[in-house]
C-alpha cells in the first residue's frame, strides 16, 4: 500500500522541496554560526585550555574540573559565579520593572482610539532613540556626567544640595541606580513598540464592545488588553530576561571592568570577559557559558510557564 | 543539473583567474623585497606624533597604525591576536613593528613573535642606555627592539606651592626637603595645613615603590608576591587618604590631572619626561592654553625620595614582517640620528635614548625646559639614568600593578575592608591569569 503511494508521489511534481530550499539558508547559517560554536563550547568546557603569556597551555582533558573550580566557594563561603549571577539579576530587575511599567503605559496610551494621540510618530522615534546609541558610548556619556569632576557633581555642589563631591561611580547604590536607569532608558522604547504591535493585533471590536458595555479603562486594561497581550508580553519579558542575563557593556564601561564596588556590579558576562581577555581561558569560559545556558533555559521556562498558567483558560 | 555544472565551471574559471592575477602581484613584491604597507601597533598617539614629524617614510610605502588602549590589557589582547595570525595574514596586513612597555615587554621579547634586530641592520648601540637594550633582549641576549626614550623619573613639583609650603622653589633646596620618604610624609602634613594636596592621586607614588621592589610580582613558582615596598606604598596611601594629603582618584583620572592646572592644589607628581610632556594635559600644551588652565613654568624637577624609572616605549620588530629594511631604518633613526634626537629634546621635551645628544643638551647653558621654568631637566635625568637597572619583570606586571591600585582604592574609599579589597584583587588576577597562584 505504502509502496504504491510512494511511487505515485514520485511521479507527481512536488513543490515541497522549494519550501525546504527557502528555509535552508537559516538552518545552514544556524548550524555553522550558532549550533557548532555551542557544541564546541560544551566540548571546550571539559579541557584546561588557556594561554600563559604567549605560551599555550593545553588543551588537557580535565573532565568536570572547570565546573568544580567555578562552583567552589572561596574562604568566605562565597561562590563567585553565583554572586555575579545575583548581581546580574538584580541589575536586570531594577531596570526591567520600570521598563515594562512605562512601556505598557505608553503602549496603551499610544494605541488608545479614545485618546487618539497626535504626533505619535515623533514620540515613538524619540523614545526609541536611546536604543540607537551604542551602549558603550552611552556609558561613556554617563561616566563623563557623573564622575567626581563631572557636571552633575558641580551642579549639586553649586546649588548647595551636597557640600562634598559625591562619588557616584563608587557608591554601591548609585552605581546600581545608574546602570539600571541606563538599561531602562535604552530599552523602554523598544519594549513599547513591541507591546504596541501586540495591542494593535487585538481585535478592536473587543475594545469597542467593552466600552459600550460601560467598562472603565482599568477594567479594559486588566481584563482585555493584558490577557490577550500575554503571548507578546511574555515574549518581550523572556527576551529582556535573556538580554539581562547577558548584561555586559554598561556595567563594564561604568566600572572600568572591575564591578566597583566590591564586585557588586560584576555581571556573569564580565566574568566571562575576564576569562577570555589576556589568557584566552576557553576552558573556564566554556564551563561558565554552559552554566549560563542551563540557567537561562530554566529561567525562561519558568517565566513562560508562570505567565501561560495565569491566563490560560 | 546542467545549470549547476555550468555555474560550477564558471566559478572555477573565475577562481583560477583570481589565482593567476594574485601570483604576479606577489612576484612583483619579491622584486623590490619591501611590503607596501608598514603596519605599527601602539597603545597611544605619543610615538605616532614623533614618527610623523621626524621620520621620512620611504616612497611607495604607506604607514598604517592600529591603536588600542592599554588599560586592562586590551592592547596586549589585540596585539597577541594579530601576532598569532601573522603567518596567515596578507602581506600588507602583517604587523611590522609594535610598541611595548616595560610592564609587558618580556612577554614579547621572550617569544618567537619578535626577531633579532642586529640581523636586520640595527647594530650600533654605543649611544643607547644599557638598560634599554637589556629590556629589549630575550633570555639569551638576542636584541629584539630599541627604545626611543630613556625614562628615569623624578619628582615634579609645583614651584608656587613649594614656595608657600617650604619657603623655597629652588630645586636643590626642595630636594633637600624631600629626599627621603619620612621627609616626604612630613612635608605632606605641612602642605595639607596650607590647604594643598601633597599628591593628586593615592597612586602617584606607586611606581616609585614598585620600581624599587626586591622581588618580581610573580616568583619562579608562579606565586604572587606582594613585596615589602608595595606594602609600604599601601600604608602610605592609607595614611595620605586618611589625612587628606591626596585624592582617591586614579593616577590617570581627569580628577587627578586637573589638580595640575592653573588653580590646581597638588604639589607633587612623579614621572619621567613623558609624564609632563604627554600626560599632564591640563597643565601644558595647546589645549591647556586654550582652556586657560595652563600652568607652564610653575614646575620644577628633582630626584625625590627614591630613584626610579617608569615605563618607556620600546619598538619591537615583529617576526614575519615584510618590511625589514624599514624597521631597521626607523629604529636607527630614533636611537642614532642626532638631528631627530635633538628635535625630540628641544621640541618635544623628551629624554632620548642617545647619551651623546642628551649630554650635549645637559651641558648647554642655553637649554632649558619651558614647562619647568627653564630648568635643564636633561641634566638631572642624565644623572638619574645612570642608576637604572631593568630587573624583576614578568609577563604579568601590568595587571598586577593596575589591579592592585583599582581594588585597593575601594578600601581607601571606605567601601570594603582591607581584607576584602585584597581578596577581590586576588580574584581578579585568578580570572585574568589562571597560571598565577594567589594567597588563599
Amino acid at each position: 500500500m505504502k509502496k504504491t503511494e510512494g511511487k505515485r508521489r514520485r511521479k507527481s511534481v512536488s513543490y515541497s522541496k522549494w519550501a525546504y530550499i527557502f528555509i535552508a539558508p537559516f538552518f545552514i547559517s544556524y548550524i555553522i554560526f550558532t549550533l557548532t560554536p555551542q557544541i564546541l563550547t560544551v566540548y571546550n568546557s571539559f579541557f584546561e585550555n588557556y594561554r600563559d603569556g604567549l605560551t599555550q597551555i593545553g588543551p588537557n582533558f580535565v573532565g568536570l574540573g572547570n565546573y568544580q573550580k567555578l562552583l567552589t566557594p572561596d574562604s568566605a563561603g562565597v561562590i563567585d559565579v553565583l554572586k555575579y549571577f545575583g548581581n546580574t539579576m538584580l541589575l536586570w530587575i531594577l531596570g526591567a520593572v520600570p521598563q515594562f511599567a512605562v512601556a505598557l503605559l505608553l503602549a496603551v496610551i499610544f494605541t488608545s482610539s479614545r485618546l487618539n494621540i497626535k504626533g505619535q510618530g515623533l514620540a515613538k522615534s524619540i523614545i526609541y532613540m536611546p536604543n540607537l546609541i551604542m551602549a558603550s558610548a552611552f556609558s561613556m556619556l554617563v561616566f563623563a556626567l557623573f564622575n567626581n569632576i563631572g557636571p552633575v557633581n558641580k551642579l549639586l555642589i553649586s546649588t548647595g544640595l551636597i557640600d562634598k563631591t559625591f562619588d557616584f561611580l563608587t557608591v554601591k547604590v548609585s552605581v546600581r541606580a545608574l546602570i539600571a536607569s541606563m538599561n531602562f532608558l535604552m530599552w523602554f522604547g523598544n519594549t513599547t513598540i513591541v507591546l504596541m504591535a501586540g495591542i494593535m493585533g487585538i481585535d478592536q471590536s473587543l475594545f469597542e464592545s467593552a466600552e459600550i458595555d460601560g467598562a472603565g479603562s482599568l477594567h479594559v486594561f486588566f481584563d482585555i488588553t493584558l490577557p490577550l497581550l500575554m503571548p507578546i508580553l511574555s515574549y518581550a519579558l523572556i527576551t529582556s530576561l535573556i538580554g539581562g542575563i547577558q548584561m555586559f557593556d554598561v556595567p563594564q564601561v561604568i566600572t572600568a571592568g572591575k564591578g566597583t564596588p566590591n564586585m557588586a556590579n560584576t555581571t556573569v558576562i564580565m566574568m566571562l570577559n575576564n576569562f577570555l581577555s589576556i589568557s584566552k581561558n576557553y576552558g573556564m569560559a566554556g564551563a561558565l557559558s554552559v552554566l549560563l545556558f542551563i540557567i537561562t533555559g530554566i529561567l525562561s521556562m519558568f517565566v513562560y510557564r508562570q505567565m501561560a498558567k495565569q491566563y490560560k483558560r | 543539473m546542467k545549470k549547476l555544472v555550468s555555474i560550477l565551471t564558471a566559478a572555477m574559471i573565475t577562481l583560477s583567474f583570481a589565482g593567476c592575477s594574485a601570483k604576479p602581484a606577489s612576484g612583483g613584491q619579491e622584486a623590490d623585497a619591501q611590503g607596501k604597507v608598514f603596519h605599527i601597533y601602539a597603545w597611544n598617539e605619543e610615538f605616532k606624533g614623533f614618527f610623523e614629524k621626524y621620520y621620512k617614510v620611504p616612497e611607495g610605502i604607506t604607514v598604517e597604525w592600529t591603536i588600542v588602549p592599554n588599560e586592562d590589557g586590551q592592547y596586549q589582547d589585540a596585539l597577541d591576536l594579530a601576532l598569532m595570525n601573522q603567518e596567515s595574514a596578507a602581506a600588507d596586513e602583517k604587523v611590522d613593528m609594535f610598541l611595548a612597555e616595560a610592564d609587558y615587554i618580556v612577554k614579547y621579547t621572550n617569544s618567537e613573535y619578535t626577531q633579532d634586530i642586529k640581523a636586520l641592520g640595527v647594530t650600533d648601540f654605543s649611544n643607547t642606555y644599557k638598560y634599554t637594550v637589556d629590556a629589549a633582549s630575550d633570555a639569551n641576549g638576542v636584541v629584539k627592539g630599541v627604545s626611543f626614550q630613556c625614562c628615569p623619573a623624578g619628582l615634579i613639583y609645583r614651584r608656587s606651592i613649594a614656595e608657600d609650603v617650604l619657603g623655597t622653589s629652588d630645586p636643590a633646596e626642595v630636594q633637600a626637603r624631600l629626599d627621603s620618604w619620612d621627609k616626604f610624609n612630613e612635608v605632606a602634613a605641612l602642605a595639607a595645613e596650607k590647604g594643598y594636596l601633597m599628591t593628586a592621586s593615592y597612586a602617584s607614588t606607586f611606581r616609585v615603590f614598585s620600581n624599587n621592589t626586591q622581588s618580581p610580582w610573580v616568583d619562579k613558582d608562579n606565586n604572587l608576591v606582594i613585596d615589602p615596598a608595595i606594602n609600604t606604598w599601601m600604608e602610605q596611601a592609607e595614611n595620605f587618604v586618611k589625612n587628606n594629603y591626596t585624592l582617591t582618584a586614579g593616577i590617570w583620572d581627569a580628577e587627578a590631572m586637573a589638580e595640575s592646572a592653573k588653580d590646581g592644589r597638588a604639589m607633587c607628581y612623579f614621572g619621567p619626561a613623558w609624564f609632563y610632556n604627554f600626560s599632564m594635559g591640563p597643565a601644558f600644551g595647546e589645549d591647556a592654553v586654550k582652556e586657560g588652565t595652563d600652568s607652564t613654568g610653575d614646575w620644577g624637577l628633582v630626584e625625590g625620595p627614591q630613584a626610579h624609572f617608569w615605563g618607556g616605549t620600546w619598538l619591537l620588530a615583529a617576526a614575519g614582517s615584510d618590511n625589514p629594511e624599514m624597521i631597521a631604518d626607523v629604529m636607527n633613526t630614533f636611537i642614532n640620528d642626532e638631528e631627530v634626537c635633538s628635535n625630540l629634546i628641544e621640541k618635544e621635551a623628551q629624554f632620548t635614548n642617545n647619551q651623546a645628544v642628551n649630554a650635549k643638551f645637559a651641558a648647554d647653558p642655553e637649554y632649558g625646559n619651558a614647562y619647568l621654568g627653564g630648568q635643564n631637566d636633561t641634566a638631572l635625568f642624565l644623572d638619574l639614568a645612570k642608576n637604572i637597572k631593568f630587573q624583576n619583570h614578568t609577563n604579568y606586571d601590568q595587571l598586577c600593578a593596575e589591579g592592585l591600585q583599582t581594588y585597593f582604592v575601594e578600601y581607601l574609599k571606605g567601601e570594603v575592608d582591607k581584607e576584602t579589597a585584597m581578596k577581590n584583587y586576588y580574584k581578579y588576577l585568578n580570572e585574568k591569569f589562571p597560571a598565577v597562584h594567589t594567597p588563599e
